[in-house]
């Protein structure tokens, strides 16, 4: 079943054109990676979804309903969450303020800070500690915690691995292998291995529009056909 | 002839032996304790006037001029709720019971007057420069003074002079002096302590300990993020903007009982300029950074008002102007103020 679907998405920043009519869709369960290089509009892709940046022209379609002319908070709660690329935390907050405003009106608070701790045991050790004073792979993974407890069938993440020591890029990766089990994934990143390695499918990006698509067993990291839209 | 070196190094001594006197006058236990009263009180109101300013700001980024006439608005409304309500009544505690009831009329009043403003007015402009918002809200100033004056005047509350009578709804206990051992104490004075402490502890109570205060909390620093996580920053917005308003006006009905403030058009502007100068000095946005703020310009207030009246000459701007010299220190030596970071506003 088709979770999610983009067409012919027209996405402006002021005059400037970004997404000249990208076309794109996540069945459920997928992980779908989005690849290009910098600047070519993954982001904003994501963006136009949660309707952060709403697109001017074509359709974004979330279980069959369209998306544009709600609001983000609409979106939200129809279950689509976002692990933004500069992590993004309350910094003012504590750790475990930042995973309870993350966790949906209704649902049990207790069980989300449960699922977060055993996630990352290292929050658990740092609850109560304002999460600007945490370290950037301690804020990443916190980041990751309050995407995951949203209880959302679609994860956005973008970036997740960015500037990251190994041994927490592994970390991150083994978090959103375990939440590809019981979510949709939409994956923007870099790390091409390790989006390769994570994603069922993807799709290229290049200039606003999507200029290559398949299924990751079909490719690899260094195959031409990745690299001449990849390489700088 | 006096030779001018003479008289410089007698001035000099004069003003050192008047300094010392003061000094050991001002560390008397009496009059220290004294001036940390008075400048309890002091910080209890700038605290209220300047909590909803603060709390605006800090999730919308906007400057809400209008804020000093939504305390004038609430001083008029609490004195007119005692007029009406206290009539006949005698007893301090039923006058007491009414004021409670003052300013849960004034609180509801001007939360409504606030959250029709935001939705109708100010959220329009979120998405323009802020001198759009500035313009809006002083725009606002004018309209509601004007809109007072002509009511008062309608009614014949205007003269000042006429309009105390709303003065004579305090209870007795609030306008005598009571001896706590050496200390003497304003009634009044205790009672803006206490009601400034209950309003600061709701407030902390609210932005900490409940899940819309977390709400609030998230939204200024990151209104997008937020609304990202399912968070309706806009109701969030009319929620803290209708707040703010409500209490601008509660801060108003204790003013109205202060024979220093008390109802009038003037204190829109009267106290829209302190609260300026509390939220700089603690930190624009940062509630923390009020209460600080607050008890920073009260105590210096009243120490300056202290020294001025008993060592300097009575000048009433004096102590005003130390305040201001604060600000101006505050703002060359630290621009974000006690608490503030650099960029703060939700959006």
């Amino acid at each position: 079943m088709t979770l999610l679907e983009l067409h012919g998405v027209e996405t402006y920043y002021g005059e400037s054109h970004v997404l000249e009519g990208v076309t794109l869709s996540v069945e459920e369960g997928e992980v779908v990676a989005l690849v290009g290089r910098n600047g070519v509009g993954k982001t904003t892709t994501l963006r136009s979804i949660l309707q952060l940046t709403p697109p001017r022209e074509g359709s974004v379609t979330y279980r069959g309903e369209e998306l544009v002319g709600l609001g983000t908070h609409e979106v939200a709660d129809r279950g689509v969450g976002w692990i933004p690329e500069d992590r993004r935390i309350f910094s003012q907050l504590s750790v475990a303020e930042n995973v309870r405003v993350s966790v949906p009106d209704g649902r049990d608070t207790e069980a989300a800070l449960t699922m977060a701790y055993d996630t990352f045991p290292v929050l658990d050790e740092r609850r109560d500690q304002e999460a600007g004073t945490l370290s950037g792979g301690q804020q990443q993974m916190l980041s990751l915690a309050r995407g995951l407890v949203g209880e959302n069938a679609l994860l956005l993440v973008d970036e997740p691995s960015e500037g990251l020591a190994p041994q927490i890029v592994a970390d991150v990766a083994d978090a959103l292998n375990d939440a590809a089990k019981e979510t949709t994934l939409l994956l923007v990143e870099q790390n091409l291995p390790l989006a390769l390695d994570l994603a069922d499918r993807f799709y290229v990006l290049d200039k606003g529009r999507v200029v290559d698509d398949g299924d990751t067993a079909e490719v690899s990291a260094d195959d031409e056909r990745l690299r001449r839209f990849l390489s700088a | 002839m006096t030779d001018p070196t003479v008289l410089t190094e007698l001035t000099a001594l004069a003003l050192q032996a008047g300094f010392v006197d003061g000094l050991t006058d001002f560390l008397g236990p009496s009059n220290l304790a004294s001036v940390v009263v008075e400048g309890l009180a002091k910080s209890a109101i700038y605290v209220m006037i300047a909590s909803g300013l603060t709390l605006i700001f800090g999730l919308m980024g906007v400057l809400n001029f209008a804020h000093g006439s939504l305390t004038m608005i609430g001083a008029y409304l609490a004195g007119v709720v005692m007029v009406v309500l206290v009539g006949n009544a005698t007893g301090q505690w039923t006058r007491m019971a009414f004021f409670f009831g003052a300013l849960v009329v004034v609180f509801i009043a001007l939360a409504f007057l606030g959250g029709v403003m935001e939705i109708g007015l100010i959220r329009e402009l979120y998405t323009r420069p802020p001198i759009y918002q500035i313009l809006l809200t002083f725009g606002l100033t004018l309209v509601l003074e004007e809109t007072v004056r002509i009511v008062v005047q309608f009614y014949g509350l205007q003269p000042i002079s006429e309009w105390q009578g709303a003065l004579g709804t305090k209870p007795a206990f609030m306008a005598t002096e009571h001896s706590l051992g050496p200390l003497s104490v304003r009634g009044l004075a205790a009672f803006e302590i206490l009601l400034g402490l209950a309003t600061v502890a709701a407030i902390w109570a609210f932005l900490t300990r409940t899940r819309y205060g977390l709400y609030i909390r998230a939204g200024s620093e990151d209104a997008e993020m937020a609304e990202a996580l399912g968070i309706d920053v806009r109701r969030v917005f009319t929620v803290v903007f209708a707040l703010g308003a409500g209490i601008a006006g509660v801060a108003g009905a204790l003013l109205m009982w202060d024979p220093v403030w008390g109802a009038s058009v003037p204190l829109a502007a009267e106290t829209l300029l302190p609260a300026f100068v509390v939220v700089i000095i603690g930190g624009l946005g940062t509630f923390r950074g009020t209460v600080a703020g607050a008890l920073v310009v009260g105590m210096a207030d009243a120490t300056t008002t202290w020294w001025f009246q008993n060592v300097f000459i009575t000048w009433t701007w004096l102590p005003e102007m130390a305040v201001f010299l604060i600000l101006v220190g505050m703002l060359v030596v630290k621009p974000q103020g006690l608490y503030g970071v650099e960029e703060v506003g939700g959006h």
